[in-house]
């Protein structure tokens, strides 16, 4: 059984379609890119996921449990985490505090026990903060430890996410536009750390425009277009779908007036 | 630990200036108004500054825990404890209740619901005469006694309000640097990711609400006890926008700036009275001054200069 299950799902905006009867399952430990043309419904795709919209109908199971109906602090519980097209950093605190909010689900301390500096909050800072490293460590940020978060330039930002992310410990990462606005150099050092989460056994949900990219570290492909299915398969077979080199490259193009 | 040194710095300075200035006006009797300031920007900060909720109707909480204290102690002769813990329980339900749809707002239209929810307490203060004197105010209301120790001398209400300031600044240091005033600051920098990351948003935000109307509370009840009389003109929408400058002069998401924002707005006008009649004038020249060099608050805003001048001084030094 997958660990994420969508069956059914569908969601309009107005008169707009943005997903229709939308069916997909991602395979446990791999990682699988949604693609498709801009506007194709990728990011409602994604905040729907996550809990951010409500779907008009279908289902979407994460580990089993249906996750329409739960707010997105909810799905996190389940071990869902994200990263954002548009960036959503914390630049009001530093670098590590930002990867230690990470660490909210995985940490208890109410305010009280907080305010009163109880022993109990002095474990859980020191636990936090090791955790908050690690993440750090791991998405290659160590050098900016203690900077402040509107002090960084871009590329460093889109791994910061990541890292809060991480700190999170997720079952299933969702990754929005990774990519997006990044040099070569810092595109491929992307790519290294996309493979390296995925080889710590996290699942990896990847929307992405960068198909380089996603060719390369994906181990399934879904292609959707105006809001449903396309075609979905390894990458190979999608390269080579004619619908698919049809709906990005052109081929005969139908405008629904 | 780290987050204290500056903590200590401050109770170092509160038992000095009364052991070096006794009896001396501006520590006894302006320096306990500060201080009850400094309480009450240090958690309207909390609310502001860390999670961004603005708040117009601040004073009106210190109104509700002032009023609770007066009218229990000179009407129905309760003990000013029970009163006071009246007056935190009152003002906690208040603000639970208004809180949570107040709060579902945002910007603009935050800002406008808590100044008419701060106006409306400040109409019944007024309004409610058979109970809180209406206009007129209500007077003779004891003071405080723990233990036997009656606070009856500038110097002792001195001591309580500013252990009151400094146990308050503690707790404060220690909620910002831990999960829940992270999750504040989350919730500042961005809603939606504060939500991925587990923050319940809703109930984080009702929870600083809350805890900020409390300690205002709290306040409250301490400057009803000390003044000995409380009238609406201390609770009015003024005092509560005299809030919100202390906390922007001294810097937003910044407790000491909070309470140095405090100590400059009571002490300015005192120091300007020689002025007379440009007092205002000079006033308020000053603050725009002051906003304009060092438009991210002063202690902000001098952190970063200071800063940046030991920056400089140690690249100077290795070169």
């Amino acid at each position: 059984m997958a660990l994420l299950e969508v069956h059914g799902l569908s969601k309009s905006f107005g008169g707009v379609t943005a997903i229709a009867d939308l069916d997909f399952g991602v395979p446990e430990g791999q990682v699988y890119s949604v693609i498709g043309p801009n506007g194709a419904g990728k990011t409602t795709l994604f905040n729907m996921l996550c809990g951010i919209y409500s779907p008009d109908e279908g289902s979407i199971r994460f580990l089993d449990r249906e996750i329409i109906g739960r707010l997105p602090h909810q799905v996190a519980e389940l071990g869902v985490s994200r990263t954002f097209q548009n960036l959503q950093m914390f630049f009001n605190m530093s670098v590590l505090d930002n990867v230690k909010v990470g660490c909210h689900l995985r940490t208890r301390g109410r305010i009280w026990s907080n305010a009163l500096r109880l022993p109990g909050t002095r474990r859980e800072e020191k636990q936090a903060e090791r955790w908050a490293r690690e993440a750090i460590l791991f998405c290659g940020l160590d050098d900016y430890l203690e900077s402040h978060a509107d002090a960084l330039p871009y590329g460093v930002l889109k791994r910061l996410e990541i890292a809060r992310a991480l700190a999170a410990s997720p079952r299933l990462l969702l990754m929005d536009e990774p990519a997006a606005g990044l040099n070569d150099t810092e595109t491929k050092q992307m790519r290294s750390l996309i493979r390296q989460i995925s080889g710590t056994g996290i699942t990896v949900l990847l929307v992405e425009h960068n198909m380089g990219l996603v060719m390369d570290v994906s181990d399934r492909i879904l292609v959707i277009d105006y809001g449903s299915r396309l075609a979905e398969g390894p990458p190979e077979a999608i390269q080579n779908d004619p619908r698919v080199i049809e709906a990005y490259l052109g081929g005969e193009i139908e405008y629904a007036v | 630990m780290s987050h204290l040194r500056g903590f200590y710095l401050l109770v170092a300075a509160a038992l000095l200036l009364p052991l070096i200035f006794p009896d001396n006006y501006y520590v006894t009797v302006v320096g306990v108004t500060a201080a009850l300031h400094a309480i009450l920007a240090v958690s309207l900060n909390l609310l502001m500054g860390y999670a961004g909720q603005i708040s117009l109707g601040h004073a009106g909480f210190f109104g509700i825990g002032a009023y609770a204290s007066a009218i229990l102690t000179t009407r129905y002769g309760w003990n000013p404890w029970p009163a006071m813990l009246f007056g935190l329980v009152l003002t906690g339900v208040v603000a639970f209740t208004l809180g949570r749809p107040i709060l579902r707002l945002k910007g603009h239209y935050l800002a406008m619901a808590t100044l008419g929810l701060g106006i409306i307490i400040n109409i019944l203060l007024v309004q409610t005469g058979s109970l809180t004197g209406g206009p007129d105010g209500l007077g003779g209301i004891p003071t405080l006694s723990l233990f036997g120790w009656a606070v009856d001398s500038d110097l002792r209400w001195y001591t309580v309000i500013v252990s009151v300031l400094l146990a308050v600044v503690w707790l404060v240091l220690n909620i910002i640097n831990s999960r829940s005033g992270r999750a504040l600051r989350a919730l500042h920098g961005s809603e939606v990711a504060a939500e991925m990351m587990g923050i319940n948003t809703t109930t984080t935000k009702t929870g600083v609400f809350v805890l900020a109307a409390l300690i205002a509370s709290l306040a409250g009840s301490l400057f009803a006890h000390q003044q000995a009389f409380v009238s609406p003109d201390s609770f009015s929408f003024f005092f509560s926008i005299e809030l919100v400058t202390m906390v922007v002069l001294g810097g937003m998401a910044s407790t000491y700036g909070a309470i140095m924002g405090a100590i400059i707005l009571t002490f300015l006008p005192e120091l300007l009275v020689v002025f007379e009649d440009f007092e205002v004038l000079i006033f308020g020249a000053i603050l725009m001054s002051m906003m304009i060099f060092l438009p991210q608050g002063l202690f902000v805003g001098m952190q970063k200069l200071w800063r940046r001048v030991a920056t400089e001084e140690s690249r100077r030094g290795a070169a």
